[in-house]
């Protein structure tokens, strides 16, 4: 008998999925083989491999973490430097994967952990535009559309058609910043780019998340500026030598973290 | 009832993806034309003539060869028109040697978007052995302009240059293959750069571009010459141009040549993935 989905079934299936649960984590672990000596010339390695001198230290980066998000939520990701958050927010992402436990993610993803990866310095603005945005996996006809408001955001309008090998520290981050917000993604996973440029210009950047946030966007974000957290996420979680200290509401988590950061 | 239920949630978990798939195909194929745009704009970026040097850059090989081997060495027996033989030996071995030498760095020189976005890493080899296959195409063009010049000199136009078409995939498959090896391989260990530069210029004296094979007197060097798999993508090329249609036998061995290394490339790529974003 042919196979047909009825619609009552198709009901009961999305009864037992939750929709709202954009990233699941679940008991997540990824440990980084480091040689004990850096080998990277083949002489040296085949001789160490035949004297089997070659020596693995295992370091967790992150280590057993659960963590969910539903849509609508916002998770700050704290804790001190070398703790796992950008790890853990790149296994998320997809760029690496996890070697115990599994993340499941739904909807439209973008990961903004470094602004205008993929840049080609000699190249001019407008071309930048296009080719980023390619690499986030928008057409050039998708891109023509956005083109116009990526520019009016930057405020780049005179630079466009100079290569980016002369624009400013400042400026490159513009361009990335605008072009990156310029996507309308289900989850946004933001590491430590959350404001850039000068006072106005991060006046501006903090005012177009806000923007995102109330079309619904829901944001994993990596940071050390604890105002930003709790201007933004609901939720935090503080990871401790990639482990999980502390999970509940962002006040509760900052200022526990904060009276552990006093102590040291 | 409930068994039911569970094939058909494993049937929409298959659609979506399916779905996720496909997406991920559209967005794969954007960023390689991108890349390929890019890279074919960078190579003459700031040049007075532009594009026009990735005509003219064969062009001025095959004089100079053109001048050596006819005038200093002597041609031998060459049933062809020389600077046509020359050309096309040039920009033939040219289509591989410009794939794999641009391709061997990318996995390193795409570090930043490797390690801080989700582009399949598939797209990088493959975008430059597509750019170095549409240079394949300008060089089309001076090939052909030299043939129009030479028409005086016997050198006639056959239908069978229309199945470059059926030649082209399969050196595709070839390079991309080879690419694929040597940037996994570059990964881990960067000597190999300095090694496989060494050997493309054997590589490229044991290819007949500039000589015949038959002009060799010792027969086991012939034979053992044979084992180049350039020099087959390269006869069948200039058969080509005679007007002569390969026999199916050099079909096969063609792609067989394609394919299989292609499936080599794969193997060594996939397996070693994992280790990229670690060793880059």
């Amino acid at each position: 008998m042919e196979e047909r989905v009825l619609p009552e079934e198709i009901e009961s299936l999305s009864f037992q999925e939750d929709k709202d649960l954009l990233v699941d984590v679940h008991d997540v672990s990824i440990k980084f083989r480091m040689p004990t000596e850096k080998i990277d010339n083949l002489k040296e390695f085949a001789i160490k491999f035949l004297k089997r001198q070659i020596k693995y230290d295992d370091f967790w980066a992150v280590k057993n973490v659960s963590l969910q998000v539903r849509r609508g939520e916002s998770l700050a990701l704290i804790g001190r430097n070398g703790a796992g958050k950008s790890t853990l927010l790149r296994m998320i992402a997809g760029i690496l994967e996890p070697n115990e436990g599994y993340i499941e993610t739904k909807g439209n993803m973008v990961p903004l952990l470094k602004l205008g990866a993929g840049f080609d310095m000699n190249a001019t603005g407008r071309e930048n535009v296009f080719l980023n945005g390619a690499m986030l996996g928008f057409s050039r006809k998708e891109m023509t559309e956005k083109y116009d408001s990526i520019v009016e955001f930057s405020e780049l309008q005179k630079f466009m058609n100079v290569p980016l090998k002369n624009y400013s520290q400042g400026m490159l981050s513009r361009l990335g910043f605008s072009i990156a917000v310029d996507v309308h993604p289900d989850i946004l996973l933001v590491d430590e780019i959350l404001g850039v440029g000068d006072i106005p210009f991060q006046k501006k950047c903090s005012n177009k998340i806000h923007e995102l946030k109330d079309e619904g966007a829901t944001f994993i974000v990596v940071s050390h500026s604890m105002s930003a957290i709790k201007d933004l996420c609901n939720k935090a979680i503080w990871l401790k030598e990639g482990s999980v200290v502390m999970n509940g509401t962002t006040d509760d988590v900052v200022a526990a973290y904060l009276k552990e950061c006093n102590t040291l | 009832m409930t068994e039911r239920v569970n094939r058909m949630a494993q049937n929409i978990i298959a659609k979506r993806q399916i779905k996720a798939n496909a997406l991920q195909f559209k967005k794969s194929v954007v960023i390689m034309w991108a890349m390929v745009k890019k890279n074919i704009k960078n190579q003459y970026r700031r040049s007075v003539l532009g594009i026009l040097w990735t005509v003219l850059n064969p062009l001025l090989t095959m004089l100079v060869m053109a001048f050596v081997f006819a005038n200093i060495f002597g041609r031998g027996n060459i049933n062809m028109d020389y600077p046509v033989y020359i050309l096309s030996g040039t920009i033939v071995f040219g289509l591989m040697r410009t794939a794999t030498v641009t391709a061997l760095p990318c996995m390193v020189n795409n570090h930043d978007l490797l390690t801080k976005t989700r582009v399949p890493y598939f797209v990088f080899p493959a975008s430059n052995v597509v750019s170095s296959l549409v240079n394949f195409g300008f060089s089309l063009i001076a090939l052909i302009a030299v043939m129009l010049i030479r028409l005086p000199h016997g050198v006639e136009f056959h239908w069978t240059l229309v199945m470059i078409l059926a030649w082209l995939p399969a050196i595709f498959l070839f390079s991309l293959g080879l690419s694929l090896v040597l940037c996994s391989v570059y990964v881990r260990f960067r000597d190999i750069k300095h090694l496989y530069n060494v050997f493309l210029t054997l590589w490229y004296y044991i290819t007949p571009v500039f000589y015949s094979i038959t002009q060799l007197e010792d027969p086991t060097v012939q034979k053992v010459l044979v084992i180049n798999p350039m020099l087959h993508y390269l006869e069948y090329f200039r058969s080509l141009i005679l007007g002569v249609v390969p026999s199916w036998q050099t079909h096969v061995l063609i792609y067989a040549i394609g394919i299989v290394t292609m499936l080599l490339g794969w193997l060594v790529f996939k397996t070693q993935r994992k280790s990229f974003i670690i060793y880059i």
